[in-house]
This record gives C-alpha cells, structure tokens and sequence, in this order.
C-alpha cells in the first residue's frame, strides 16, 4: 500500500450535484479495489491560468488515498474518458500532512500571518 | 555616495530580478532560503512560495540568481511544473 495525493480539475459549468456524483463516483473506484480515502478536499471553483478547452475557471477536488498502485491506473483509465474533467495529477507521498490547507479561502489570512510569523522568527 | 544610493533605488524595474545591475542583496546571500530547519516545505499546492521564484513572465527563475541549492532547485522545478499542468501557476 502506498500514499498518494490526487486531485482532479473539473469544468467549470458543471453543477453542486454533478460534482458529489464526480467525487462519489470516484471514491468508489477506490474502495471497491479494497484502497482507502484518508482525506477528501473539495477548493472550490478556482481560476485557471490559462485556458483549459475553453474553460476560464475549474472545480479542484483533492484526494488522498492510501492505495496499491493498481488503483491509481484504474482511476486514471476512468479519468481520460470522463468529459466532465479537465485535468487529473497524481503525486506520491511519503507522508500526508493533513494540517495545512493551502487552498481553505477562509483561512488566507491566517497562512499569512502564520508565515509572517515563520519570516520575523527566522530574522 | 547619496547620489549613488539614488541611482540604484530609481533602477529597480520590474525586471529587477533578473538584471545585471541588481541589488545587492540578491547577489550575495549566500545561505540557502529552502534548507534548513525552520524552511517552508516545497510543495505543489504551496503557489504563494513557488510564485516567489518565478520571473514576470512565468519562468523558472536560475539557482545562481535566487541562491536555492541544488537539491532544493530540482525540487522546486518539479513542483512548479506539476503546479503548471494543474493550472495553478
């Protein structure tokens, strides 16, 4: 069993609904192939940096999952047909760090000032 | 020596980072920013660090400009390209 962050970018029409359907879909995909979901991240509509097939904006969902690798060329098998997605990345881990969040909009500021603080200490 | 000090204020462009007449500071910090014990983590979801190291124009900015050591700099231009496929940078 090996760690594994995966996240997946959606377009940008589709709905609320649609994309618990995405995000159910694919966990199951995993735990059939007894994998596990450790953490499920969803950040929301974002901006692109450039356009994706015509898309100004995606839907980031992020997962993480401890998994053989087999699971993974499954998911990634799926991922190619499915017009929904736009992109997928799958990166492997040696450790989850599931205390920051890079992306929660809620807590910008205080990443900011968290990292000020990390700056000044370092001074 | 004030006239100088002028000069060189006025000089700072945009691109600064990347002229010949840059600041000092940037020339001559020898410690790496990346290694060390209280160092930021590299990481392809952390955008804010990595943008810190790209130019205007979005290219991998050199070691030697930035001071990241070898091994951070391999590092760092990985996650900025897997950053780049997800559309982040």
């Amino acid at each position: 069993m090996n760690l594994y962050e995966h996240t997946i970018v959606a377009r940008q029409d589709t709905s609320p609904a649609q994309l618990k359907q995405l995000e159910e879909k694919y966990s199951k995909i995993v735990e059939k192939n007894q994998g596990n979901i450790v953490k499920l991240e969803n950040w929301g509509l974002m901006n692109l940096s450039y356009l994706i097939k015509k898309n100004k904006k995606g839907n980031y969902i992020h997962f993480k999952i401890k998994a053989n690798g087999k699971i993974l060329s499954e998911l990634e098998k799926n991922e190619k047909i499915d017009k929904n997605l736009l992109r997928f990345l799958t990166v492997k881990v040696k450790k989850f760090d599931l205390e920051t969040d890079y992306f929660n909009k809620n807590d910008d500021k205080e990443v900011e000032k968290y990292q000020k603080y990390k700056y000044e200490k370092k001074k | 020596m004030k006239k100088r000090n002028n000069k060189k204020k006025n000089t700072q462009s945009n691109f600064s980072k990347l002229s010949i007449f840059q600041n000092q500071k940037y020339k001559f910090k020898k410690k790496c920013p990346l290694s060390g014990k209280e160092a930021p983590v590299v990481d392809y979801k952390n955008i804010k660090l990595l943008k810190r190291y790209l130019s205007e124009n979005g290219k991998i900015l050199p070691s030697r400009i930035t001071s990241v050591s070898q091994k951070k700099q391999r590092e760092l231009s990985l996650s900025i390209k897997r950053a780049r496929n997800l559309a982040l940078i």
